[in-house]
């Protein structure tokens, strides 16, 4: 059954996350001082004021004290969101997805006694994750084992009754912000018996953990290419106890494919969020702005370069409301609905292409206007440069689909 | 058919190829990165280019120039942007004034203004024709509404004209020594009959320099706001006659415009394209994903084939329209090579981003810097508006028949 209704549920609460991001987040947001893309302050006041709409707990389930979104209301939210900033979406989306993985999933009883009323009575209390976030380097192992096994950034030891944590994360999401790690790291062949990667839960002020105060945006070979906040964490014999290893019964503990699913659609939602924000931007200026004798609007080079952000957004839409759905509904693949083609990755990077064109197109309609740094639009540009080129799209990414198409099976040996 | 360079040609462009290897190259990203309209320019690399000739390469020898033809100056603007295309515009910007000069001021001009302008480092040209009201209508002005197009009031008073109005985005603006300006004289008629061109030199009373353009790409590259509060500029800076459109003050002779403008743009960004595919290649063939040298996977061969053949092509295009040039023809091919630019540059820099691709959180700070580069070849001279025109300039087989207005041409390029 095929049905694209929102609950009237989702729709107040789209209604209410709109007007937000359109009259409080977006004025600040595009102050001039937070368009230069290298070096753009944090709007943390607005971060705060977002966590009290809900969207700090967006996907945590509603026993945890959460809103218990699920994958289609929470891109329809975070879509509406980063209309107003991407920044902003990214930082709350994280936290949102790491605490539905975290105190939904992972966490025993006893841990979640410890760590969850904090976590919801603080709208400022944030969630990040150091170490073992997958990176897309299969898909550049198209049709062939995999190479790179990661490096473990990451180790752990067991001494006694505490781990003894030690290396290094060059860029860990959301650290500036978080009160509360996940560390995925490795124990080693050490004679404790452990040989995998565990998960340990470590809070922002342990001693001998460091979180690095912000990189430098700018530098003369590289330069920051990353929304939301991050910057690197150091681990030098930090000691955690341990009953804060979390699934203390896995072997070895992945963050899994729920993770990367739900990752990668919320941010071609918020991607999604960024293309409308130059959709309007350029829609606004070519009803006011006269040239060649009349608004510019009503000449056909520009009607095109309308049409045509309209039709990517459009389609843009469809496809992440499609695989948030099948992500909310699986029995619709099971029974043969809709194709098992990985949903999410098609709509991560059709997304990550078209608004990438939006932009662009809607910078021009902003003729000499469209390069100048105090105008949004160039960092609109910007950001869909980065959702294009980022650890979740890249020139390989759509690969798998075709190893999907055929059936390929990668052999377990790495 | 000959493909190859006279002796004068290459060594212009050996010149050109190690000033912007050993002064352009080591600070263009540093200067780039500089925050702020202004920052990013530095006086010093403008000095060290003009001593060896890159500032007045398109003054004619009678002036005292070097007198270049199209094709050194294409095969120099190739060389200097592979080092930076900011820097090489701001040294490209003067060339384009400097035929301008050459066609259209009278001797006594050429005078007072060359040569100051070949014997002060530091002298850059400019020429204002965009107000914040008058962007493609001065390329296109509209034929219904004469009112368009750029609004600068020019009122004679004696052996004076009393400006007044305001420009914006001019090239080289917060450094330059002399502005052409485009004003209106007779503001009842349109700007090809009721414009006139005037000699603005910077310390002109009443004449001065509004907010610095703060841009995404060409950082370097200066953009500013001229306004003009009852500016007195004396009748004998007037550049041709009046009311004639200021674009058509040279007698029809419009170089600064289409002939040397369009291959302007288009030449810097074969240097860039260069730039991007050496580095997509050093890249590739340095760098391993997925257990094997990019170079060894396809989607990497891929690019890398696209990047060279759009630069190959479009450096053949640039080369055909310089050598076109020289010879003294005009057609629609010089706008049609810029638009291509526009496409090809954009491309090619895109391109070379997908090979680097994203280390952790951090992006190649060069490889970010060209596409912020190429961009702006889609905002400026007025890019939609500059395909539409390359339409006017080609010949249609029933235009003459069908077209009873007279075609309104108003050539020229003056971002």
């Amino acid at each position: 059954m095929f049905n694209l209704h929102l609950t009237a549920e989702q729709i107040e609460f789209r209604d209410t996350v709109r007007s937000f991001a359109m009259n409080e987040i977006r004025p600040l947001a595009i102050h001039p001082e937070r368009l230069e893309s290298f070096d753009k302050p944090l709007l943390r006041v607005l971060l705060d004021k977002a966590s009290e709409l809900g969207l700090r707990t967006l996907t945590l389930s509603e026993e945890s004290g959460g809103v218990g979104a699920d994958t289609m209301t929470s891109c329809i939210v975070f879509e509406e969101l980063a209309a107003g900033d991407v920044d902003i979406a990214i930082m709350l989306g994280q936290t949102s997805l790491l605490g539905d993985l975290l105190f939904d999933s992972w966490m025993e009883n006893d841990q979640k006694v410890s760590f969850l009323p904090q976590f919801i009575e603080d709208e400022t209390f944030h969630l990040s994750c150091a170490g073992g976030i997958p990176e897309i380097l299969n898909s550049w192992c198209y049709h062939g084992n995999l190479h790179e096994k990661p490096k473990a950034e990451l180790t752990a030891v067991r001494e006694s009754n505490e781990w003894i944590i030690d290396g290094s994360v060059s860029y860990v999401a959301n650290a500036p912000i978080a009160e509360l790690f996940i560390v995925m790291a490795e124990t080693g062949s050490n004679g404790t018996g452990a040989d995998g990667t565990i998960g340990l839960l470590v809070s922002r002020n342990t001693p001998g953990f460091t979180i690095n105060a912000s990189k430098n945006a700018v530098g003369e070979s590289d330069i920051n290419w990353r929304h939301g906040c991050g910057t690197g964490v150091e681990f030098n014999s930090c000691k955690v106890p341990l009953e804060n290893q979390i699934c203390k019964h896995e072997k070895t503990l992945v963050i899994g494919e729920h993770y990367s699913r739900q990752i990668s659609l919320q941010t071609a939602a918020i991607n999604l969020g960024l293309g409308r924000a130059a959709f309007d931007a350029a829609v606004e200026y070519a009803k006011i702005r006269r040239q060649g004798g009349r608004n510019i609007v009503e000449h056909q080079a520009i009607g095109k370069k309308i049409a045509d952000m309209a039709i990517k957004l459009e389609l843009a839409s469809t496809i992440i409301w499609k695989a948030a759905w099948v992500a909310d509904h699986p029995e619709a693949v099971a029974d043969r609905s809709i194709s098992d083609l990985p949903q999410h990755t098609i709509a991560s990077i059709f997304t990550a292409e078209a608004v990438h064109e939006v932009t662009l197109i809607a910078a021009e309609c902003f003729g000499a206007m469209g390069v100048m740094r105090d105008m949004p639009v160039q960092k609109y540009v910007n950001d869909g440069f980065m959702f294009l080129h980022s650890d979740i799209n890249d020139i390989t990414t759509r690969l798998p689909i075709a190893e999907k198409v055929v059936n390929y099976r990668r052999s377990k040996a790495a | 058919m000959d493909f190859s360079f006279n002796e004068e040609q290459r060594a212009w462009q050996q010149k050109a190829r190690e000033f912007a290897k050993s002064e352009i190259r080591p600070i263009s990203i540093q200067r780039d990165q500089i925050e702020g309209g202004f920052g990013p320019w530095d006086w010093e690399i403008i000095e060290k280019g003009s001593r060896l000739g890159f500032r007045t390469l398109a003054v004619p020898k009678e002036w005292g120039g070097p007198g270049t033809d199209f094709v050194t100056q294409t095969l120099v603007m190739m060389e200097l942007a592979k080092g930076d295309s900011a820097i090489c515009k701001a040294f490209s910007q003067n060339w384009k004034w400097s035929h301008l000069i050459a066609s259209a001021c009278n001797d006594d001009q050429k005078d007072r203004f060359l040569k100051s302008f070949i014997s002060d480092d530091r002298y850059l040209i400019g020429r204002g024709i965009t107000e914040p009201n008058a962007g493609c209508d001065n390329r296109l002005p509209p034929k219904d509404d004469p009112r368009s197009g750029y609004r600068l009031h020019a009122k004679r008073d004696g052996d004076f004209w009393i400006l007044n109005g305001e420009k914006c985005f001019i090239a080289n603006g917060s450094v330059g020594s002399l502005f052409f300006i485009d004003a209106r004289t007779d503001a009842s008629v349109d700007i090809t009959r009721g414009g006139t061109l005037f000699l603005v030199p910077k310390d002109t009373p009443g004449f001065r320099i509004g907010k610095i353009f703060n841009k995404r790409g060409w950082r370097f590259y200066q953009n500013a706001e001229l306004i003009f509060e009852d500016a007195r500029v004396p009748h004998i800076n007037v550049v041709g006659s009046i009311g004639t459109g200021s674009v058509k003050a040279g007698g029809g002779d419009t170089t600064g415009g289409d002939l040397f403008g369009d291959l302007e743009l288009a030449a810097n960004a074969v240097g860039v394209c260069d730039d991007a595919v050496e580095m997509a290649m050093e890249y590739a063939d340095t760098h391993k994903r997925g257990g094997k040298y990019l170079i060894e996977h396809q989607l990497i061969q891929l690019n890398i084939n696209e990047m060279n053949m759009l630069t190959e092509a479009l450096r053949s295009f640039v080369m055909r329209v310089a050598w076109e040039h020289d010879q003294g023809k005009r057609s629609a091919t010089g706008v049609l090579m810029v638009n291509y630019s526009t496409d090809v540059i954009q491309r090619v820099t895109k391109l070379n981003m997908e090979v680097h691709g994203v280390q952790g959180s951090r992006m190649n700070a060069r490889v970010d810097k060209l596409v912020r580069d190429a961009m702006v070849w889609s905002h400026l001279a007025g890019d939609t508006v500059l395909r539409l025109k390359a339409v006017s300039k080609l010949d249609f087989p029933h235009a003459k028949s069908r077209n009873t207005e007279a075609k309104v041409t108003t050539s020229e390029a003056a971002e």
